[in-house]
């Protein structure tokens, strides 16, 4: 099926994305990003300053933003093969993910937003939670597709 | 408080050869909730020159396995663009890069900082070879149940002044230069 606004309705439900938050994956997220907080990054400085009441390190939440979105652009694509492209990403973050978490973020489109040819965009409601089940984060991401 | 060396290993980039790493190392000059005034805006201390090697790695650190994201050469034959595809939140190695240590938004490497809400405007994809200069502007302060929250606008625009991305970035911050102590040296 082509990705196509006159093709998707609300409801329309994602393949879930499963990301893991282990040491070395929130290392490398740190050097990519460039974000070195100690609170992701130096267990010793984490485990004194228990700075989410946990002594532990934690993921960013601009990897926990990145998870959220990544449900939407794995299907459809950054820029989609029928034309389509990322709007906007805007996420809010519940819970920390402690180090050596599992995520499963999970996007259905919520509404599509009629605004003429050219114009016409979805709104995907994605949601994030642990491997206890807890809600993480959550995310509306805007999405423009074609007529 | 020196970065964990085990973090050398995933080096790949001429930038993280090259960023001050240690977020403890010079926090004193940092911008504080107490300190920031709404409205004030400028320029971030770096511009940033978009390469390929910035984005694969992005892309790779967040787990992506599409080639149009992470095989450069599959994308110079595929991609729309001719060129990587960046994932839509790549922004915040930009902002980080850009903010650089001293003045107005380095609030977003100060230790001890939460994350509570992000939002981000894609308006064109980020090409090869553009030199971004991030512009900042302190767009909100409050307390909420107690907690110090500052956010601010931060403006992505190409050497021809293009705008290609905006991020409205909060954080939950200390509330005093002393607090900041407190955690800098926890």
């Amino acid at each position: 099926m082509s990705i196509l606004f006159r093709n998707i309705e609300a409801g329309y439900k994602f393949t879930p994305v499963v990301q893991s938050y282990v040491q070395s994956a929130i290392d490398h997220y740190a050097l990519a990003s460039l974000d070195m907080n100690p609170v992701h990054t130096n267990e010793e400085w984490a485990a004194r300053a228990k700075v989410f009441g946990i002594p532990e390190t934690v993921g960013h939440g601009m990897m926990t933003m990145s998870t959220l979105a990544s449900v939407v652009i794995r299907e459809w694509g950054v820029i989609g093969k029928d034309g389509g492209s990322i709007r906007f990403v805007d996420a809010k973050f519940t819970k920390p993910v402690k180090v050596g978490e599992t995520v499963t973020a999970m996007g259905t489109v919520k509404r599509k937003h009629h605004h003429g040819p050219g114009k016409n965009w979805v709104l995907i409601a994605v949601e994030a939670k642990d491997s206890a089940g807890d809600l993480i984060g959550l995310a509306e991401v805007g999405y423009n597709l074609p007529d | 408080m020196p970065v964990p060396s085990r973090l050398d290993r995933y080096i790949e980039t001429e930038k993280q050869r090259h960023f001050p790493r240690d977020f403890m190392v010079g926090w004193e000059a940092y911008e504080t909730w107490d300190e920031a005034a709404v409205g004030q805006s400028g320029p971030g201390q770096r511009r940033f020159k978009i390469t390929e090697e910035d984005i694969l790695d992005y892309n790779r650190a967040c787990g992506e396995t599409d080639p149009l994201m992470i095989d450069p050469e599959y994308a110079r034959n595929k991609s729309p663009t001719g060129e990587l595809l960046q994932h839509p939140v790549f922004v915040t190695t930009i902002a980080f890069y850009s903010l650089g240590e001293r003045g107005i938004g380095t609030w977003i490497r100060t230790p001890g900082a939460r994350n509570p809400h992000q939002c981000i405007e894609i308006v064109e994809p980020f090409r090869y070879g553009e030199i971004i200069t991030t512009t900042v502007t302190t767009a909100d302060k409050f307390t909420q149940r107690g907690k110090p929250y500052l956010q601010m606008l931060l403006d992505f625009r190409n050497e021809k002044d293009a705008l290609k991305a905006r991020w409205w970035c909060s954080l939950i911050l200390p509330g005093t230069r002393a607090d900041v102590a407190r955690l800098a040296n926890a």
